[in-house]
């Protein structure tokens, strides 16, 4: 659904990406992950048009929807109508799905989005994509500033929607372990640069990953 | 040669250069020059506070209109004029200090807001006192003296314009060099992380705005024994928002932005009007076009050259010793400083 | 007592008409984070336009509403040259639409000099218990209301009006979701065009304008604005009427030249108050 060939981009005289080439499936879960700056973010603007590409092809079949890093909601704006706004595309605004989806969203839904907890955000910009309704979902830096348990029930709630609906999810993290537990294929990137392509369960054992970051080597993935 | 040494007699040769044409021109150029002078002077003190100190201004012409009148009431109650000289600054440094403290609470467009409304009041206050002459205004200026010389002639104001420039621009270098002035450089990319460094905030950006006062009030001065005459009308507020276009268009947070900025406005604005009345259209002509060719002008600049004229001369300007990138409109220090709300 | 009455409703219709200039003001601000300048040209414009066509012997509803679009059209104008060009910053966009402004002068005194014009509005009063009311005091405050419910619905109520909320919280995100962050800007303009247009037009009547009325119309429409924190609108109609009456007050019982002083202390007195209210750091919003 979504094939990235040999993507350059440039920020003046700094290459962002270096020939990068990532695809995501049909109902694929794929893991992105690199340390602080490798590009992760640069990439995905790259395949929502936000930034421009020297070279390369993006092939998207199918809709995209991106979850940007810090969730970046509608601040003054209320839940309900953040999530609505997400279906700005789409044109389906029923929200009711979503709270079933999300059950803890449903009662803070007339709140104004920036009076949420940070879980609680994090909840209503994954909602926001998903109104869209695309075939995948790309979210950058889920877990940033989250607490474990929270990461894993939004984890929780996604592989369900990819085994239910086939939805396609494109998981931009610097944190390897959540990224590589839930998706079966990653990618690992580093200055720009692709180092390692594979299945997830490689991947966590090599000590390319372990190079990809700074300090302790990583923990087996289960 | 090194970049300092460079820089240096490229200085000195802009200070020649200013006193050739003071020694130079013929009268009628030298009325508009006093005028490009005395804004120059207004114009470093805006660059500074809004390149600088991050802050908007929309009131320098309250200041001026301070410093001008504090001179004319001087002398024309029969003090030395120098005396009024010297006052001017001081007591546009003053009124600065007292709005200053208030004011300096708020941000963006409410101090925007603020400093203009400040003008407004300032000219409202002239208006009404019978020691400014109220809306009829002040006559009978004497000439400046000092000591046994009296500039009695438009060269004399030119001279004495061009120092001023070069005092001001010279303190103002001293200033941005020393510690307190790379203070205020930290100010302007982030409040919060230049508090938390230890940076008086407050008390810095009362410095700075004080500064930029003293600036006007004394170009004001300089005004006041040229021309002989002042009155509300001379101060409108469209003269401070005229400031901040000379600034934006030469590129804040420079000296020689601030002069170019100056006087390419200064100067085309005359050369326009000098076109239209010379080729014999109705009356209103020279307005039109003066305002239709200028605003055009002002609107190409400000979407195509947001680092100002000055950024035309390359990227690397030498600020402080050091090279650096002058700072574009909205984009200070190099970081854009995004104010977001928190509630 | 019946001059303090007169001096209220003078007050009120003024303040709405401040408050229909605030209210371009803050639409415009809201979605794309720009203050415009130019917005007491706007009201200009209609003003001298709407004379102009009355003065050729169109009807009065219609004129009103030539003119109108006129400074409509305007506004889209002015937005095209504020925010067209992607990446320039709100500061540079400012002294874009001052530019404007100013180009705005040279085609006002082209087409109408640099004399000041009017025209006649509703005549005859009211009779309100014991009281005369001018009937185009009553037009005014009417349209004030009108135009003031009807952009409380259309930003509350409406999805369009959401996402033109969302591009000035936050245009990044608007546009990941499909907004054209652009194209509502130029929305924005245009209604901030309108709004200044009603303003100019219902304003006239009372009291004739020229190229250079644009200046006190801004500066009181900026001072309403600012009460209201550039955000909502309901704020601006408030702020614009206490400010109009405060005018009003001073100009009828003490000296006229003082009524804009006096009005520009207060705002700065409330800014501040607020202001010295909040923790030193935190930043207002911008």
């Amino acid at each position: 659904m979504i094939a990235v060939e040999d993507v350059v981009v440039r920020y003046g005289s700094a290459t962002a990406l270096d020939r990068v080439s990532l695809t995501v499936g049909a109902g694929e879960m794929v893991a992105l992950i690199g340390a602080n700056g490798a590009g992760k973010s640069t990439l995905l603007n790259a395949i929502s048009r936000v930034v421009p590409t020297s070279k390369g092809v993006i092939r998207i079949r199918g809709s995209f929807a991106h979850v940007p890093e810090g969730r970046q909601l509608f601040s003054d704006l209320s839940v309900d109508d953040n999530l609505r706004l997400g279906a700005f595309r789409s044109g389906d605004r029923q929200t009711a799905w979503i709270y079933e989806l999300m059950p803890e969203l449903e009662r803070v839904r007339k709140q104004r989005a920036d009076s949420l907890s940070g879980g609680q955000q994090q909840m209503v910009a994954i909602g926001r994509g998903l109104m869209a309704r695309p075939d995948v979902i790309a979210i950058d830096e889920m877990s940033l500033g989250l607490a474990p348990k929270i990461v894993q029930a939004i984890a929780r709630q996604l592989a369900a929607l990819n085994e239910s609906d086939g939805l396609g999810v494109l998981l931009v993290e610097q944190s390897a372990r959540v990224a590589l537990s839930l998706c079966s294929k990653a990618y690992v990137l580093e200055s720009g640069r692709l180092v390692a392509e594979g299945a997830s369960r490689d991947l966590a054992n090599s000590c390319l990953v372990e190079s990809a970051y700074l300090g302790s080597p990583l923990e087996e993935a289960t | 040669m090194t970049p300092i040494a460079r820089e240096r007699v490229a200085l000195g040769v802009l200070v020649a250069g200013g006193l050739a044409a003071a020694a130079l021109l013929d009268d009628s150029a030298l009325s508009l020059y006093v005028l490009l002078l005395l804004s120059a002077i207004v114009t470093v003190g805006v660059s500074l506070v809004m390149g600088h100190a991050g802050q908007v201004t929309l009131g320098q012409g309250a200041f001026y209109a301070c410093g001008a009148y504090t001179a004319g009431i001087t002398a024309t109650l029969g003090g030395p004029s120098l005396l009024g000289l010297a006052l001017a600054p001081l007591a546009a440094a003053a009124l600065a200090v007292v709005i200053g403290v208030p004011l300096l609470l708020l941000r963006g467009h409410h101090l925007a807001f603020a400093t203009l409304a400040m003008h407004l009041i300032v000219l409202s206050l002239i208006g009404e006192m019978t020691i400014t002459g109220g809306d009829v205004g002040l006559q009978g200026i004497p000439r400046l003296s000092i000591g046994p010389l009296e500039l009695d002639s438009i060269r004399s104001y030119a001279y004495l314009s061009c120092l001023g420039l070069v005092s001001v621009a010279l303190i103002t270098r001293n200033v941005l060099s020393s510690r307190p002035g790379r203070a205020l450089r930290a100010l302007s990319s982030s409040e919060v992380a230049a508090a938390s460094s230890g940076v008086a905030v407050g008390r810095y950006k009362l410095a700075v705005f004080a500064l930029s006062a003293a600036y006007a009030g004394l170009a004001g001065g300089i005004y006041a024994f040229h021309i002989g005459y002042l009155a509300p009308g001379s101060f409108p507020v469209l003269l401070s928002i005229e400031y901040v276009v000379m600034a934006a268009i030469g590129g804040l947070g420079t000296i020689s932005g601030a002069v170019i900025g100056t006087a390419s406005v200064v100067l085309l604005v005359d050369a326009l009007s000098r076109l239209a009345t010379s080729s014999g259209m109705p009356s209103t002509a020279p307005v039109i076009l003066s305002y239709a060719v200028y605003a055009v002008l002002l609107v190409l600049a400000v979407l195509f050259l947001p680092g100002g004229l000055v950024s035309l001369l390359g990227s690397v300007r030498t600020r402080l010793g050091r090279r650096e990138r002058p700072f574009a409109l909205g984009n200070h220090g190099g970081a854009t400083p995004r104010r977001r709300r928190t509630t | 007592m019946s001059a303090f009455f007169s001096y209220l409703v003078h007050g009120i219709a003024v303040g709405c008409g401040f408050a229909l200039i605030a209210s371009g003001l803050i639409i415009i601000y809201r979605v794309t984070r720009v203050v415009n300048l130019a917005q007491g040209m706007f009201a200009v414009l209609a003003g001298l336009a709407a004379a102009s066509l009355l003065d050729a012997g169109l009807p009065h509803g219609l004129a009103e509403v030539i003119a109108t679009l006129a400074a409509a059209t305007a506004g889209l104008i002015t937005g095209v040259v504020a925010i067209g060009k992607r990446g320039t910053h709100p500061e540079a966009s400012l002294i874009a639409t001052l530019g404007v402004g100013i180009f705005g002068y040279a085609l006002e005194i082209s087409v109408w000099g640099d004399q000041p014009r009017s025209f006649a509005g509703l005549s005859g009063q009211l009779e309100l218990s014991d009281f005369q009311v001018s009937k185009q005091y009553l037009l005014i405050i009417f349209v004030t209301l009108v135009v003031f419910g009807g952009l409380e619905l259309f930003f509350e109520r409406t999805y369009f009006g959401k996402a033109l909320t969302a591009c000035a919280s936050n245009p990044k995100a608007a546009r990941l979701v499909g907004i054209e962050v652009t194209r509502m800007g130029l929305f924005g303009f245009t209604l901030g065009g309108a709004l200044g247009g009603v303003a100019g037009v219902v304003l006239t009547p009372l009291s004739p304008v020229s190229y250079d009325s644009d200046m006190p119309l801004f500066v009181n429409g900026f001072a309403a604005a600012i009460l209201a924190g550039l955000k909502q609108p309901v704020l601006a109609l408030a702020g614009g009427v206490a400010l109009g009456v405060a005018e009003a007050m001073v100009a009828g019982y003490a000296k006229a030249s003082y009524q804009s002083s006096l009005a520009l202390v207060l705002c700065l007195v409330i800014l501040v108050a607020q202001a010295a209210r909040r923790p030193a750091l935190q930043v207002a919003d911008q």
